[in-house]
């Protein structure tokens, strides 16, 4: 038994190594300037990198917002879709249900270069092409299916009894759903938006092909870094977005915490 | 009573506008594979685009390298995801902190995970470097080339390291949950805890497994960062190859770039047949389950 506790305890520690090394391998790179073969450990450290990036404050801050700006759009419509598609899927049966799933898990099933190349001629005809609110549809068809998945899962765990035995006691349906559905419902739904938010955030090639340069996100600026060969400029940015991106996401567990304590959701304590 | 009828068509409306968006795009993608570009006067659908590609070497070489890093990498990515799923799952420890470090990668973007790539794997990243430490080469060129190289094997490894905790994620908490209820079960009438995992626990996670496996399987066989940042110019990813056409000044290149796609979609289409099939029987199981009303 205690045999088997330090092989799963090596594993996991293994696991972690694996996991970790390369972050932290791009925060040293932060503050390299001079990094020769074969040496471990960089020989010069300096600040050029950081002060070359935070120079250009404006461009930064503008990449950061519109970057932040699309994917939390995305997540808010992801979630707000994916709950009323999870519902009905769930909570009716009605003729077409089965094509409902299917085009619900569609775009996990077609990879995001087809559909870009293909509906670009479509974009342009709707005046989609090279706007922010373009790019955000097409992000929201990529996040969407993974949304509807979380949602869908969690509409069918909580069932409607709750919600119906509120109906029984005189709420109206939209107070019903509000006051117990809504609540119960919190962690699914911060599940589902912290999911659909990295799935935007982390898009490249639909942002590259339909946002045709003018939608700068953080991909975009970050890509011609690493295809330079300016490792050190490239780890800048990707260490502050990605500590963009878990601040945000700490931060939406904490909204949604306090947001379930004042729905009166108390089950989860 | 109609607006109870109503109600999940209207619920869905959003939903059914964005597909309707989507199987535009679809549509007009395998449209221009068969040559059908309006604007350019061309009305007649043929399939010379798809026999053309297939004769074309470097395109059967990309269809090849496609296939072949995102069966790999979806194989081992699926197999280490279920292997550590299980670790934890069976070691019974509360491994919160564990768990979240896991999904860590799962908000790291690709194309950050390619400048990790190159960051460690390169012939002067960090593991060239250990190995000239212990003594295994002298030289940066000694270290096999990883990256830019034929197999993929840095495309390969990027999509591991990023799709494993995916499986994690996909799995962990099925898993978990039929191993802390039918597992122990089966534990309970005698069976070894390993047995129980093996006849009881894996086979029920079967079906996620297997989604999760085509979900990374055909995103790795249609995404473009990572073999477009970590790829040889030869062979070529398909779908990096298909851009190329698709960009090309010469508007007449863009059926090729459309049947490349179109043997994407092919693929895909098998695989959201499967998937569709598994998603089914989970529709059956709600309906026995009586969760319609």
């Amino acid at each position: 038994m205690r045999r088997k506790r330090i092989w799963s305890g090596a594993l996991l520690t293994a696991g972690a190594a694996v996991i970790l090394l390369p972050m932290l391998v791009m925060l040293v790179w932060v503050f390299t300037e001079r990094w020769a073969w074969p040496a471990l450990w960089p020989q010069t450290f300096s600040l050029r990198a950081v002060r070359e990036v935070l120079h250009r404050t404006g461009q930064l801050a503008g990449v950061l917002a519109s970057s932040v700006g699309i994917s939390l759009a995305v997540a808010a419509l992801s979630v707000l879709i994916g709950l009323m598609t999870a519902r009905a899927i769930v909570l009716y049966d009605f003729p077409g249900r089965g094509a409902a799933v299917f085009f619900t898990s569609l775009p996990l099933m077609v990879p995001v270069t087809v559909f870009a190349m293909g509906v670009q001629v479509t974009f342009i005809r709707l005046g989609l092409n090279n706007t922010v609110h373009g790019v955000i549809i097409a992000h929201l068809l990529y996040s969407l299916p993974y949304a509807v998945y979380l949602l869908t899962d969690g509409t069918r765990a909580l069932g409607v009894g709750l919600e119906e035995q509120a109906r029984v006691l005189g709420a109206s349906g939209l107070c019903a759903f509000r006051k117990v559905t809504l609540p119960l419902l919190t962690p699914v739904l911060l599940a589902a938006f912290s999911m659909a938010y990295i799935v935007s955030f982390s898009q490249y090639f639909l942002t590259l092909l339909l946002g045709g340069g003018q939608v700068k996100t953080f991909t975009m600026v970050m890509v011609p870094y690493l295809q330079g060969g300016e490792r050190n400029i490239a780890s800048v940015y990707s260490a502050i977005f990605l500590a963009v991106t878990f601040l945000l996401l700490v931060l939406f567990e904490k909204l949604a915490r306090r947001w379930m304590r004042h729905g009166g959701g108390n089950f989860y304590g | 009573m109609r607006a109870r009828k109503a109600a999940p068509y209207l619920l869905l409306l959003p939903h059914i506008l964005l597909s309707a968006l989507f199987l535009a795009g679809l549509a007009a993608g395998i449209g221009q594979s068969l040559g059908l570009m309006p604007a350019l006067g061309l009305t007649e659908p043929t399939l010379d685009y798809y026999r053309e590609a297939f004769t074309r070497p470097d395109m059967v070489r990309a269809v090849l390298y496609s296939l072949r890093t995102a069966a790999v990498s979806a194989l081992i990515a699926t197999a280490a995801g279920v292997g550590i799923c299980a670790v934890l799952v069976l070691s019974r420890r509360a491994h919160d902190r564990l768990v979240g470090l896991v999904r860590l990668p799962i908000a790291v973007p690709h194309v950050v995970v390619a400048l990790l790539t190159v960051l460690l794997c390169s012939q002067n990243g960090l593991l060239a470097r250990l190995a000239c430490l212990c003594g295994l080469i002298d030289e940066q060129s000694q270290f096999p080339a990883l990256l830019y190289d034929g197999w993929g094997v840095g495309v390969i490894l990027a999509y591991v390291w990023k799709e494993t905790p995916f499986i994690v994620y996909f799995v962990l908490a099925l898993m978990a949950n039929i191993d802390g209820s039918l597992g122990q079960a089966a534990v309970n009438l005698g069976a070894g805890p390993w047995r129980a995992f093996r006849k009881v626990t894996l086979p029920l996670c079967r079906d996620t497994v297997l989604s999760g496996f085509l979900i990374i399987f055909v995103f790795a066989l249609g995404a473009y960062e990572l073999p477009f940042l970590l790829g040889a110019t030869a062979p070529k990813a398909l779908p990096v190859l298909a851009y190329i056409e698709y960009v090309h000044p010469d508007m007449r290149h863009r059926p090729y770039a459309m049947a490349l796609n179109g043997v994407v979609i092919l693929i895909s289409v098998l695989s959201a047949l499967a998937y569709y099939a598994l998603m089914c029987r989970k529709v059956a199981a709600l309906r026995e389950r009586g969760g319609a009303r």
